[in-house]
């Protein structure tokens, strides 16, 4: 399954290649759905709910990160993540490949730290009349769950305001003629001959990356023994 | 087939990461809440007699003055934030099963919820001073009574059970006071303002 191209380039035409696997797919829709799901639930006083969103949240998290070590070419961090000659580069025109452009890389990073930084205030905060703590706000005093709190609900404006941006670059691209969104729900896009193709990542690998996802956020459920209950 | 390996596989792993968390106080309260059917206070207090307490619930026919009603809104706002701390230290003590604490904070909501038989008189609403308590307090008065006064039962179970040695109770009794707060509050107080 890995390194073989579907299609062979005819006459120089952008052929339809498979650019994004089924977990970066998912991970990508599931997160957004958890994302507007958390944000149901907290304005709907479901915030039993909206814990359980965030550590769903906190296990994508921990896979994507994982997968982006030991995933698909195009969901690794060392194939996507570029310096800064790469970018102005890009900006000019000149870069051929698949997966994530070396301008559109920062913005995957960006993204999943402003959502870690509010998964991890939302772990240690509490609600303002304590009847609900984050997994870990035992760990720390009430006054830093109380700070905690109140960041997490300014952060959401950063996360807003990124999510805003990302919607801004998909309707740019779509006016320059790319269509972004497609191929995020079916993993396919027109390619241009010469980009390299998708290298698979292993299914097993996959699972594992997932179970260790699952297996820190049980963890930290509970506590995070033996730090603390 | 492998694609549809790893979707099902993700599909069952998300679950299985959702069964462990244990929620906090809500979930069981909704129970223990609509124990307490007695009949609903009735508001009527006349204008006379403006301090008498109906059922526990203290409701002012006549509005107050203007410097008497922000007086009550400052103890109701100051005792609203020491019911809030008092929660919030007894929850990390039954995380830790501080026992002691539990029952100091216990003792503390339960005096400070009869208090607030005396927070809400008409005339301490919004258009008065900066408050998150909402009109509907004194439209609904006699359902607004009503949660108050379970609140009050829910803090003085709590007090109870904090009185013996059974950590499950004590957990228990705090999932029913926080049910009780959070009836009123998500009906009757207005959003955090930021």
């Amino acid at each position: 399954m890995q390194g073989v191209p579907r299609q062979i380039s005819r006459g120089g035409k952008p052929l339809r290649q498979v650019v994004w696997d089924l977990p970066v797919r998912l991970f990508h829709w599931l997160l957004a759905a958890l994302i507007a799901f958390s944000w149901w639930t907290v304005h709907h006083h479901h915030t039993d709910w909206h814990i359980w969103s965030g550590c769903a949240i906190l296990t994508l998290l921990i896979f994507r990160i994982l997968w982006g070590f030991a995933g698909s070419s195009t969901a690794r961090f060392a194939s996507f993540v570029r310096g800064p000659r790469a970018i102005a580069a890009y900006w000019r025109g000149q870069w051929v490949g698949i997966g994530h452009n070396p301008l559109g890389a920062l913005s995957v990073l960006v993204l999943l730290f402003a959502i870690a930084v509010q998964v991890g205030l939302g772990l240690i905060a509490e609600d303002e009349d304590g009847i609900y703590m984050g997994p870990l706000a035992g760990l720390v005093s009430t006054d830093t769950s109380d700070k905690a709190r109140h960041i997490h609900e300014l952060w959401f404006d950063v996360i807003l305001a990124l999510i805003a941006l990302h919607l801004l670059a998909i309707v740019y691209y779509r006016f320059r003629g790319k269509k972004l969104t497609l191929p995020m729900i079916t993993g396919r896009a027109d390619v241009q001959p010469g980009a390299e193709p998708m290298r698979r990542g292993k299914w097993w690998v996959a699972l594992i990356c997932l179970a260790i996802g699952i297996g820190i956020t049980r963890w930290i459920i509970a506590g995070a023994p033996p730090l603390g209950s | 087939m492998r694609s549809k390996l790893i979707a099902a596989a993700v599909a069952c792993a998300s679950l299985a990461a959702c069964s462990g968390w244990k929620s906090g106080q809500a979930n069981s309260a909704q129970g223990n809440i609509s124990k307490d059917n007695r009949p609903p206070a009735t508001a009527k207090a006349s204008a006379v007699t403006n301090g008498a307490m109906t059922n526990g619930m203290v409701m002012l026919a006549v509005p107050l003055p203007k410097d008497r009603a922000l007086q009550v809104m400052k103890v109701r706002h100051d005792g609203m934030e020491a019911i809030g701390d008092a929660n919030k230290a007894l929850h990390r003590a039954l995380g830790s099963s501080d026992i002691p604490t539990v029952r100091a904070n216990a003792a503390k909501i339960a005096q400070l919820s009869q208090q607030a038989s005396t927070w809400f008189p008409a005339g301490t609403g919004p258009d008065v001073g900066k408050t998150r308590a909402k009109p509907d307090i004194w439209q609904n008065s006699e359902d607004f009574a009503a949660k108050l006064r379970a609140f009050q039962t829910a803090a003085r179970a709590l007090q109870l059970a904090a009185g013996g040695n059974d950590v499950g109770a004590m957990n228990a009794r705090f999932a029913a006071l926080g049910g009780a707060c959070k009836a009123c509050h998500d009906k009757y107080r207005a959003e955090e303002s930021r």
